[in-house]
């Protein structure tokens, strides 16, 4: 890889964080929120991938995107399956609903 | 020996504590009699306390690091104060078996009286300013918990957070000036304080100057903090008698007394001191002229009297104002105990509703009208001679003003009394049926303080002396009991004093000529009964940290997208913070 | 290969915890829940055989380390401290939840997670690699989102947990970017070698930020604080104890090691914590003060608690003296303590007044009246709880409190001080709600709820009164954990030097 691919690489971050946080503040449905979740946590693993690039450590990164990828499958699995029994128990995906706790 | 003394006399009433809440609420007998054996030795102990007083530490308890050494010490100051908590607490014990007689949750309340009288006897003899602080918030938590020890009554409560929330608030004053000591002498005892006081720099000495006088304006009730003693009235009345008026109260001024050697060089210091003193004493005494609500007038006479005390601090007159605190510790106690057996018999505290009850209480009445008499000032009662002092020593040395307005104070306290003693025992009967004299326990306390009164001004002596001997940095006035009846006697202050007094009660005989002018006064009355403003200002605070708090409660939306704005905003905020460099 | 002691306080509870899950399947229903119960608490008790010895290791020679593989352990004075927290409060959380949960689905789970969360979380203060610290910190939020949202009927229960999973792996993704933009500009993960490494430029300024804000919002900073009321008013209250106690606490060592590692503008550092500290202690105290649910107020005041710690350590690192972290890290060991109580206190009165009568309800103040003459020991350990958390002497509060005010009064600079004046103002503050609870426990008049409340278990007193009589004991002799503080202190002090 070269100058360029990691400005392809750069771009491909900031377009992922920018439609992941974008996501997160914005949607409504518990499921696209976990999806947005795992936009960001996809953008970060890229990241990661070109930091080790850059700095020829491309070996450590790609044994750490190995990891955060299984940690954060468990993250979105725990996720689902809570948006899914709140599915159940409440009867809605839409988190403006879920504000029963506040004050 | 002084060792086992002093721990005895704080540790004891603990054990007592302990005692009572181990015996628990199913036996009251027990209780009564537990607390009252435990009060009565401390207070029979603490009276062997003055033989072995000396300025050295009596006891080092080695705390680790930070926390420096706790040290306790019996000087002259720290003794007799300690004597006073342990004697009337021990009469308010005893008083409290009749009072208290049938109420629930005893072991609560015996147990928190006991604990005070510890703590304020350790308050006082402890030589390291952590220790003193340490037991200065355990008292404020004493006087919180049991003001409002009659938890269902929302006023109670509302008294017993109040006092806790402005004595604690004051305490930050000792809080920094304790630390700032700490921080220049890596010390925390009192007396390399004040050795080393006038070594620090001149600012940081006047801090902790004014740190003090907040915290000591706080803990003793007076202006502007005093608006918490009042409320406090809600308090079972010998807890009134000892905490808010014999000895919690006095903290304070023992704290500028202690302090006084260090604190006398800085500009203007005494001079706050005496215009504190001065309004307190002033503003208190028109309060309690107006107040129809008994516990409430002595509690306003109680700021009073202590701006009277604070106010000889001012002008330099350390034993005075130490004299006067002891007149005041007997005298005001016996006064709520006295009170506080009426309320027992009568079931309110409203004065109006009272009326000619001398004729069914007529031993109340002769001790209620002893502790009037040491109040205004007239001669035989401790109160005469201390207050004679305080106003020699206050034209003396003190601005001439000071004296004056103190002199027209003594006046309006013969008012106030007067009224009090007329409205209660005097005048028409309010209520029908017949109601029973102090039973016997009450009368106990209620003749030894009634002695203690008559008596307590010979002792000035002797009081004067064991603080020569154990303060080294007052730099005191040795003086004979008898020297000093003598010189209060002739001084021309003294009978101007009492033309005062006099004209006070020549005044209250014109009441009834007077009608037209007091009318026309009302509004001014109206004002002071709500408290001369101080209580709006109190409400203020209250209610915008209150509304402020329910402003924010809106943040918590319970919605995700707002949360997670949050850490957006948090991300945002802190890059900016430290892009701009700090 | 010579493995160091230390490194069994780590393994035990993460093995056994598999051992914890299996063994509740030994038996049907409610008695599995106790076999999982008994061996968890037993893995616990052994547990503590490691840790004594460490600790008495890193005593003598201040560190040790271990590499095994690519995980590389650092264990000091700081890691010791947290693990003698975490360990403590764990076993008694565990012998708590017996009663709690009878009755309840899933016991196995529950303590098997809870006893990998105390194994994971001592892993945590001993990891010394970005890399690991990030895995340790996502292992210990995995526990604790299957913790919180323990009550998988209740509507409630999983709207907290969700909250606390999506915001909670938010600041995680801002970790993982931290640690990527730290791997392109040097070429180790090793905090330590980090530290030697790593030049001041505008990039470490990102990374520390993203690092306060990231580990920030398990710690509940202000204003990433927004699901811990949830969260913790809403898990069973054991698991409230643990993470008021320890888990957020978790938050702010991990997020001290990672700053640790880019300590060349430790001023900056300093500054954005006392801040932070400062934001907390008020806005906490201000939540807190118009609250009507006890264990939600009970969260809120975790803000404010966590605000001392941040100033004790700010005013430490501001400086470079030790004193003031020593305040910090104590008053983290008096917070575990009197929080965990506060929780444990309330939660046995939201046990015999609400769950065991079928109600998951709120345990709101007004329930508490009256309690005292039922209860007697909760109402007393609730109110010594709650009145040293309120900073009362001679409680255990009042001491790490004190502490930290010293030596920020030491450090002679006006603004400092003006900082110690506005905590010890919130300090009063907080009496404004703390000194109301202990009011109404102790009315005359029982509310509804306390004439109908059923009877204690014993196995919850014990945790309550244990947790009491060290409240009072560090409070009437301060220096009993200075062998904890004194050399985590240092330890800190050294990371960041």
């Amino acid at each position: 890889m070269n100058l360029s691919s990691s400005y392809v690489g750069l771009i491909g971050i900031l377009g992922l964080l920018g439609v992941g946080f974008y996501g997160l503040l914005t949607t409504r449905n518990l499921i696209r929120i976990v999806i947005a979740l795992q936009i960001l946590v996809k953008a970060t693993l890229l990241g990661l991938i070109v930091a080790g690039n850059t700095s020829n450590q491309i070996n450590l990164v790609q044994s750490l995107a190995v990891t955060v990828i299984v940690a954060d499958t468990v993250v979105a699995v725990i996720g689902i399956a809570l948006a899914v029994q709140i599915r159940r128990r409440v009867g809605t995906l839409d988190v403006k609903e879920l504000s029963t706790l506040r004050g | 020996m002084i060792t086992w003394l002093v721990c005895i006399t704080i540790v004891l009433p603990w054990l007592g504590a302990l005692a009572v809440w181990i015996v628990g609420d199913q036996h009251p007998r027990v209780q009564h009699t537990f607390a009252m054996i435990f009060a009565v030795s401390t207070g029979l102990i603490s009276l062997l306390l003055p033989a072995y007083v000396s300025e050295e530490i009596v006891l080092r308890l080695p705390a680790g690091g930070i926390f420096g050494e706790f040290t306790l010490v019996a000087d002259g100051l720290g003794v007799f104060l300690a004597m006073v908590a342990a004697v009337v607490g021990s009469l308010a014990v005893i008083f409290s078996v009749d009072y208290m007689r049938g109420e629930a949750q005893l072991g609560r309340y015996y147990a928190l009286v006991l604990l005070f009288i510890g703590a304020m006897a350790g308050l006082v003899l402890s030589g390291s300013l952590l220790l003193m602080f340490l037991f200065w918030e355990i008292t404020a938590f004493c006087s919180y918990a049991l003001i409002s020890f009659h938890n269902d009554d929302p006023k109670a409560v509302a008294g017993g957070i109040k006092a806790l929330i402005i004595t604690s608030l004051g305490g930050i004053g000792l809080l920094a000036g304790a630390m700032i000591a700490r921080a220049n002498f890596d010390s925390y005892q009192i007396n390399t304080f004040l050795e080393q006081a006038p070594k620090l720099p001149s600012d940081i000495l006047a801090l902790i100057a004014f740190g003090f006088l907040i915290a000591a304006a706080a803990k003793s009730a007076q202006i502007p903090f005093h608006t918490w003693l009042p409320d406090a009235m809600e308090a079972p009345t010998p807890v009134t008698a000892l905490i808010h008026a014999a000895t919690m109260v006095n903290a304070g001024v023992y704290l500028l007394a202690r302090f006084y050697p260090a604190f006398e060089q800085v500009p203007g210091w005494t001079t706050a001191v005496i215009i504190v003193g001065l309004l307190s004493a002033l503003l208190a005494a028109v309060m309690a002229a107006v107040s129809d609500d008994l516990k409430r007038a002595l509690a306003y006479s109680t700021i009073s009297q202590l701006g009277y005390m604070v106010y000889a601090i001012g002008t330099g007159a350390i034993f005075a104002s130490q004299f006067h605190l002891l007149s005041h510790s007997l005298f005001k106690a016996l006064l709520f105990l006295s009170a506080g057996a009426v309320i027992h018999s009568v079931g309110t505290r409203d004065m109006k509703q009272m009326g000619g009850l001398g004729k069914d209480m007529p031993f109340v009445r002769i001790v209620f009208v002893i502790g009037g008499l040491a109040l205004v000032g007239l001669p035989i009662a401790n109160g005469f001679f201390s207050k004679e002092l305080v106003l020699e020593k206050g034209l003396a040395h003190g601005p001439l003003w000071g004296y004056v307005a103190m002199v027209i104070c003594a006046g309006i306290t013969a008012l106030y009394t007067l009224r009090m003693v007329g409205m209660v025992f005097y005048g028409d009967r309010r209520k029908k049926e017949r109601f029973h004299d102090a039973p016997s326990a009450m009368r106990v306390s209620l003749s030894v303080l009634s002695i203690g009164i008559l008596s307590s001004w010979l002792l000035a002596g002797p009081f004067v002396d064991l603080m020569i001997r154990s303060l080294p940095f007052h730099h005191l006035e040795g003086i004979g009991t008898g020297e000093l009846v003598m010189e209060i006697i002739t001084a021309p202050t003294t009978w101007l004093a009492l033309g005062i007094v006099a004209l006070g009660f020549f005044v209250w005989s014109l009441r009834s000529q007077m009608k037209p002018l007091v009318a026309r006064m009302e509004p001014l009355a109206t004002f002071a009964r709500q408290g001369l403003g101080f209580d709006w200002l109190n409400l203020q605070i209250v209610n915008l940290t209150k509304r402020s708090a329910s402003a924010l409660r809106t943040t918590q939306t319970g919605q995700l997208s707002w949360n997670l704005f949050g850490v957006v905003a948090g991300l945002v905020l802190v890059l900016a913070i430290l892009t701009t460099g700090i | 290969m010579d493995i160091p002691i230390f490194a069994w306080v780590i393994a035990i509870p993460i093995i056994t915890s598999a051992l914890v899950y299996l063994a509740g399947h030994l038996g049907k229903g409610p008695r599995g829940g106790r076999i999982s119960q008994g061996v968890a608490f037993v893995a616990l008790l052994i547990t503590w055989v490691p840790f004594v010895l460490a600790a008495n290791e890193v005593r003598l020679s201040g560190s040790i380390e271990l590499v095994v593989g690519t995980v590389s352990l650092y264990c000091d004075g700081l890691s010791i401290l947290f693990a003698a927290v975490v360990l403590g409060l764990g076993t008694l959380v565990v012998l708590y939840s017996g009663p709690y949960l009878a009755g309840e689905n899933g016991q196995e789970k529950y303590y098997a997670m809870l006893v990998a969360m105390i194994g994971v979380m001592i892993g945590l203060g001993c990891a010394n690699d970005l890399f690991d610290l990030w895995i340790w910190f996502e292992a210990m939020a995995i526990c604790s989102y299957l913790l919180v949202a323990f009550y998988r009927e209740r509507p409630a229960s999983l709207e907290a947990g969700l909250k606390y999973l999506v915001q909670s792996a938010t600041g995680s993704v801002l970790v993982l970017i931290a640690i990527g933009f730290v791997v392109s500009q040097s070429g180790t993960l090793n905090l330590q070698e980090l530290r030697a490494t790593i030049q001041p430029s505008f990039t470490v300024l990102v990374v520390g930020a993203l690092f306060v804000i990231g580990f920030g919002v398990k710690t509940a900073l202000v204003p990433l604080h927004t699901w811990l009321p949830d969260a913790h008013s809403q898990a069973p209250s054991g698991i409230s104890a643990m993470l008021s106690g320890v888990v957020i606490e978790a938050g702010l060592v991990a997020m001290l090691r990672a700053l640790s590692a880019l300590a060349t503008p430790i001023h900056s550092w300093s500054i954005l914590l006392l801040l932070f500290g400062a934001l907390n202690m008020l806005v906490g105290n201000l939540m807190a003060l118009r609250q009507n649910q006890v264990k939600r107020l009970l969260a809120y005041s975790s803000l404010t608690h966590v605000g001392y710690m941040l100033i004790g350590i700010g005013i430490s690192l501001y400086v470079g003296e030790g004193s003031a972290a020593q305040g910090g890290l104590f008053h983290l060991i008096n917070h575990g303590l009197m929080k965990g109580l506060a929780f444990l206190a309330a939660g046995v009165l939201l046990y015999t007044l609400h769950i065991q009568l079928d109600d998951h309800g709120p345990l709101i103040i007004e329930d508490l009246a009256g309690a005292a003459r039922r209860y007697p020991v909760v109402a007393l350990t609730l109110s010594l709880a709650v009145l040293g958390l309120g900073g009362l002497p001679p409680l255990a509060g009042f001491m790490s409190k004190w502490q930290i005010c010293v030596a920020g009064f030491e450090t002679k600079e006006v603004l400092i001080w003006a900082l110690i004046v506005f905590a010890a103002l919130n300090s009063v503050l907080s009496l404004a709600y703390y000194a109301p609870l202990v009011n109404v426990v102790y009315r005359k008049q029982p509310s509804r709820v306390v004439q109908q409340g059923g009877p204690v278990p014993i196995s919850m007193s014990i945790p309550l009164v244990i947790l009491a009589l060290a409240i009072i004991v560090i409070g009437v002799w301060p220096s009993v954990m200075s062998w904890l503080t004194s050399p985590a202190g240092s330890a800190l002090l050294a990371a960041f030097s």
